[in-house]
């Protein structure tokens, strides 16, 4: 067997998409903090005429954290992870370099192309979907690129077993690519009309109901495939390689893996609860949701138990307190979607303020830390430095844990007390609450909430920081580290 | 068998593919043609609608506002009857939301009038003190795209037979002929409205995007 | 109000509670034996990157939870919300259905009291985002109801007209009396026709000569003839603003919906007359 030391892993690529990571992190996290503000301070919606109001920013906020920060986490992983557990280098194939580079520069422009189209309000309005068609092909392309990468370095590996990480990549690629494209089926309207009105706009080829469904068949799954699945493609590849420690059960990886590629997809019908889908449509999405709880804590459980009798690493390495919380996070998050499945539970969350609540458990706990730990991991191996400083990354993450839990505290109070307003009736059975009524009571909360996300972008600025400082100025390392990540106090 | 799968990437990657892909057939498939039918009595909506309806998407309403009223005694005690499948039949997009920052639309049109939203649009805290919704003056300046809206009503009438222009149903003829008709349905918005800009611009044959969105919250019904 | 009689809301405030009991005490139980266990197995033949796996069993808690959650599916598509059995639509009807029983049986007379607090919380609800919380109409932006159905309110009519309830009649038309006429039909009117009282008892008769003038269109007995023109024997009374609701109203300052889209019982028409009446005085 080669030592992987032997091979000279080529990660150029990884690193332009840790820094388009980064980057975009912030802005999403900053327009985060803004629509979060603007809730309970409405005067903040006018700082910027029209493309300051809420509506034209959330999409701006979902879409930069997740086709911005969250996806080119991925990428960057995958430049970084792919290579090692395939043991072979990017350098060997000059066609994988050059299809990395433009992978990258393709990446950026779409990017581009998406942030002035949001803010000028071009949108089709469907959620994690919003693009024109001008941008779906972009994004095909894009996506496209990154299979070739993938099946490209498999095709030419020395490891023959396929790592855990890299079933959960594929996965990734082929439940992406497969929903997106059914999702994104509409008519240029310029062309069938015969080259009349703006040339981007299109008309999607469902209708009401079926458009519903197949937008959160999409949606739904995108919180698999986006959300989940890359992101547990990292954490069994960096939380054992940071400790040390070999997984807990092979077993254990496989039915989660398989569980979760057969249940996921079933689960949609609980965004849709009560609306006019068929009631069994629906049935089966609260099904399949709490089926769902065991294939997704199968994972946390596997890598919780491969930090058995690590308890010392807990407490030393930042790192690897980040993992651990992500693990958390995620059985947290994925016991609280679950939950809000449940047809009588959704009926009062559906629709409040406790469905954010739901999401940046999952996003902030889960998807963020596990990145930011990733990140910190490759950093030092990628650059050849030590980490600049291990007092800033606890800071960091006290004040980022503190963040989420005033996060989804306040969301958590705020969605149940609303839900319960707008059902509660008078002594005479009329409704209690005017609609307004229900706003204004939510104004602390949304205060606490915007406060919550101050704090988490505070820490994310500190970690932009550290990365910055360790690349400029951290020592620098001979010889790569087998585990825990070097850093200076 | 999982562990030769792991060997092989290109029966792994079909694997994998297979387990995820039926899910959404067996979902979707056996009540698409049901759904899709429309409940008596809808129409598509008329070009000015549609532009309005664009505007309602510009600006992302739907991140604020649901469209779908759900069976609770206490939603339809404060929106109205529960929505129906049918109903939605000429929406494309669907435009139900996720969240309800602000009460549902599905029905505003029953109940709040032309004037009412003019105020509210212009500064929402000035008609519900607390209101925490954006104040959208510029939809006072910014030009309805009737154009773009003609070119959506001719192609869902084309590729997907939307009855345009049937007995009963909206007229849409030649570009010039629906432009005509839109001012003629915008005339009736623009009386009740205040705003001198808009009536000026209406004057001058412009109509603002505040009348056509305007118009499509009134169909709302 | 009881937040508790409602099941949603008990189950949503049991599941809120069983996401963090459960995710901390079974994270909790892995934490501790991250503290006292040491990790054990045989490891695999693989080896990626300098990563072992072991061939650990699966846990046992994890796969009977697994084998748990798919017998309660079977359950719930069988039994809770039986495939062929259960429908939305179905339950709604039920819950309306149930509510209605109890509400006829229980406010099937309603007293004065009754209907004035049932009314308040109708208009604040449905009336006050055009009308304003306290009914002032929000800077003219619809009627002033806090001194709509008064005699100053009538003559205010007389002299400039009304429009936009839709009576086969159309418009009352602007001045038909000036304005000293004006005050004594609305004292007649307030007397003798609507028998809300007037303050100027020494008008009376000189509004009564000039009744004529309203008779032609309203009636004698102010009636409306026959739903012609509206019924001004209730005006300033709760069956006026009732009607009010059922027709709508597109006035001079705006335009007012009409109620009738089922959101609104009688009952609740009239109770919210009752206090739109209240807020005169
Ligand atoms: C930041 C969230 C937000 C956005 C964005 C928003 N709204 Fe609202 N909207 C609200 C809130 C909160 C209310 C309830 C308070 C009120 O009536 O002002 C409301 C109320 C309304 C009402 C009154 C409905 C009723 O039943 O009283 C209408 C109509 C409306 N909005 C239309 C729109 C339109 C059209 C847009 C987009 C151009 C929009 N809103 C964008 C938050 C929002
Ligand atoms: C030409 C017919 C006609 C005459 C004459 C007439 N009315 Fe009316 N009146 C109407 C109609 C029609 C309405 C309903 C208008 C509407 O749609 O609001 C009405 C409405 C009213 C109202 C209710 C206004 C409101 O606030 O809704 C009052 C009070 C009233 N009339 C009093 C009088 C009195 C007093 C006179 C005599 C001085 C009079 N009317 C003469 C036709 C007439
Ligand atoms: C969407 C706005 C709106 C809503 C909701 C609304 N109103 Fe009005 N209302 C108006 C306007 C505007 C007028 C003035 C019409 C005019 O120009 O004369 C009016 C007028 C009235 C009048 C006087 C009618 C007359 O005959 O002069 C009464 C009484 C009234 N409203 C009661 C109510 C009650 C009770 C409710 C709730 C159950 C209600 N309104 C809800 C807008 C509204
Ligand atoms: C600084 C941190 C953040 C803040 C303050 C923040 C704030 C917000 C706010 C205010 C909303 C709108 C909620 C509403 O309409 O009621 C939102 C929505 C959303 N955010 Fe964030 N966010 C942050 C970080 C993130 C991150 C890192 C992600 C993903 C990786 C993310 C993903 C989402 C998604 C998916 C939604 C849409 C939720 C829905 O439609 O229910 N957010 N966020
Ligand atoms: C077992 C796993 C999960 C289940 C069954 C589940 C279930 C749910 C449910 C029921 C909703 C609410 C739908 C509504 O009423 O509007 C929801 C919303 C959401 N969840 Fe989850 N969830 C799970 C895990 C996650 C995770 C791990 C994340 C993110 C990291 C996540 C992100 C989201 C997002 C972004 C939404 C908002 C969708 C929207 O825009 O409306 N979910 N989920
Ligand atoms: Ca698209
Ligand atoms: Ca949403
Ligand atoms: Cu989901």
């Amino acid at each position: 067997m080669q030592s992987s030391s032997m091979i000279n892993y080529d990660y150029s690529v990884a690193k332009l998409f840790a820094f388009a990571t980064i980057i975009l992190g912030i802005v999403g996290m900053l327009i985060g903090v803004l629509i979060a503000f603007q809730m309970a301070y409405p005067e903040l919606n006018n700082l910027a005429g029209e493309y300051g109001t809420f509506g034209r920013l959330r999409p701006l906020h979902t879409d930069s954290v997740i086709f911005g920060f969250l996806v080119s986490g991925i990428f960057s992983t995958w430049y970084y992870v792919g290579q090692r557990v395939l043991k072979v280098s990017m350098a060997e194939s000059p066609f994988l370099m050059a299809l990395g580079k433009i992978h990258f520069v393709l990446y950026l422009l779409v990017v581009a192309a998406v942030v002035v189209s949001l803010l000028l309000g071009i949108t089709t309005s469907k959620e994690y979907a919003e693009f024109e068609w001008p941008i779906d092909i972009g994004i095909v392309v894009i996506w496209v690129m990154w299979g070739m990468s993938i099946f490209g370095l498999i095709g030419i590996r020395r490891e023959k077993t396929l790592y855990i990480s890299v079933w959960y990549y594929i996965a990734t690629f082929l439940g992406v690519a497969m929903l997106y494209l059914f999702n994104n089926m509409e008519v240029p309207t310029y062309f069938a009309s015969g080259g009349y009105g703006d040339w981007w706009h299109s008309v999607s080829m469902y209708a009401g109901t079926n458009d519903a469904m197949v937008q959160w068949w999409y949606g739904h799954n995108a919180v698999a495939f986006v959300f989940t699945v890359p992101i547990i493609a990292m954490i069994y590849y960096f939380l054992p390689k940071e400790s040390g420690q070999p997984i807990f059960s092979y077993k254990l990886s496989l039915l989660s893996f398989w569980g979760l590629m057969f249940v996921y997809l079933w689960a949609g019908g609980h965004h849709l609860l009560y609306s006019t889908v068929p009631d069994w449509v629906q049935t089966m999405g609260s099904i399949f949701s709490i089926v769902l709880i065991l294939p997704s804590w199968g994972s946390a459980i596997n890598m919780l138990l491969t930090m058995k009798g690590e308890w010392q690493q807990l407490k030393e390495n930042p790192l690897i307190k980040f993992m651990v919380l992500a693990s958390t996070f995620y059985m947290f998050s994925t016991l609280e979607g679950p939950i809000q499945a449940i047809k009588s539970v959704n009926a009062l969350a559906h629709f409040t303020d406790w469905i954010p609540g739901h999401v940046h458990d999952g996003t902030l706990g889960w998807v963020g830390f596990m990145i930011i730990a990733a990140l910190l991991h490759m950093t030092p191996r990628m650059f050849k430095k030590e980490l600049y400083s291990k007092k800033l990354m606890e800071s960091q993450f006290w004040i980022q844990t503190t963040g989420i839990v005033l996060y989804f505290s306040s969301m958590w109070i705020a969605g149940i007390t609303q839900g319960m307003m707008w059902r509660a009736t008078d002594q005479y059975g009329n409704l209690a609450y005017s609609f307004i009524d229900t706003v204004n009571v939510l104004h602390p909360y949304y205060t606490i909430r915007g406060v919550g996300g101050l704090l988490y972008l505070a820490g994310f600025i500190m970690f932009a920081y550290n990365f910055y400082k360790t690349i400029t100025a951290g020592r620098v390392i001979e010889e790569e580290p087998r585990s825990a990540s070097p850093m200076a106090a | 068998m999982f562990h030769w799968l792991e060997k092989n990437p290109f029966f792994f990657a079909v694997g994998v593919f297979l387990v995820i892909a039926y899910a959404g057939l067996i979902t979707i498939l056996p009540d698409f043609m049901n759904s899709a039918r429309p409940v008596v009595g809808t129409k598509p909506y008329t070009v000015l609608q549609l532009a309005g309806r664009h505007a309602y998407i510009k600006d992302s309403c739907n991140a604020c506002h649901s469209q779908l009223i759900r069976p609770f005694k206490s939603e339809t005690d404060r929106y109205g009857m529960y929505s129906l499948s049918g109903e939605y039949a000429y929406d494309r997009p669907f435009l139900w939301g996720s969240k309800r920052t602000g009460p549902d639309l599905m029905r505003v049109g029953n109940y709040r009038t032309t004037d009412w939203l003019e105020n509210h649009m212009l500064d929402p805290a000035s008609v519900v003190p607390g209101s925490i919704m954006p104040k959208y003056g510029h939809m006072f300046n910014n030009k309805a795209n009737i154009e773009t809206a003609y070119a959506e009503a001719v192609t869902v009438k084309k590729v997907f037979n939307v009855p345009y222009d049937e007995k009963d149903m909206p007229k849409l003829g030649s570009f010039e002929e629906a432009q005509k008709l839109a001012l003629e349905e915008a005339k009736e918005i623009v009386d009740n409205m205040k705003n001198p800009t808009v009536k000026e611009a209406y004057a001058k044959g412009e109509i603002k995007e505040i009348v056509a969105l305007i118009a499509y919250l009134n169909s709302l019904k | 109000m009881n937040w508790l009689n409602d099941n949603v809301n008990l189950l949503g405030l049991l599941g809120a509670a069983a996401i963090i009991v459960i995710t901390v005490f079974v994270v909790g139980k892995y934490i501790k034996q991250m503290k006292t266990d040491k990790s054990t197995g045989e490891l695999a033949d693989e080896n990626w990157d300098g990563i072992g796996e072991y061939k650990n069993p699966l846990p046992v808690g994890w796969a009977l939870s697994f084998l748990g959650t798919m017998v309660w599916a079977l359950w719930y598509f069988l039994a809770g919300y039986p495939l062929n059995g259960y429908s939305q639509i179905g339950e709604y009807n039920e819950e309306v259905a149930a509510y209605n029983t109890k509400f006829e049986s229980k406010w099937a007379n309603p007293d004065a009291e009754t209907l004035q607090g049932m009314g308040e919380g109708v208009f604040l609800v449905q009336c006050a985002p055009c009308h304003g919380i306290t009914g002032d109409g929000i800077n003219g932006k619809a009627t002033d109801l806090t001194s709509w159905g008064t005699e100053e309110a009538i003559v205010h009519t007389i002299l400039n007209g009304s429009k936009g309830m839709n009576f086969p009649l159309g418009e009352m038309p602007a001045g038909l009396l000036d304005e000293n006429s004006a005050k004594a039909v609305a004292a007649y009117m307030t007397e003798k026709v609507s028998k809300t009282g007037t303050k100027n008892s020494d008008l009376v008769a000189t509004g009564e000569a000039l009744w004529a003038t309203c008779a032609g269109c309203h009636g004698e007995d102010g009636k409306g003839m026959g739903g012609s023109a509206p019924d001004i024997a209730s005006y300033g009374k709760p069956e006026f603003v009732a009607s009010v609701l059922n027709h709508g109203k597109k006035g001079v300052i705006g335009t007012m919906p009409s109620f009738n889209d089922g959101r609104l019982t009688d009952i609740q028409k009239l109770a919210v007359g009752k206090y739109v009446n209240s807020l005169t005085q």
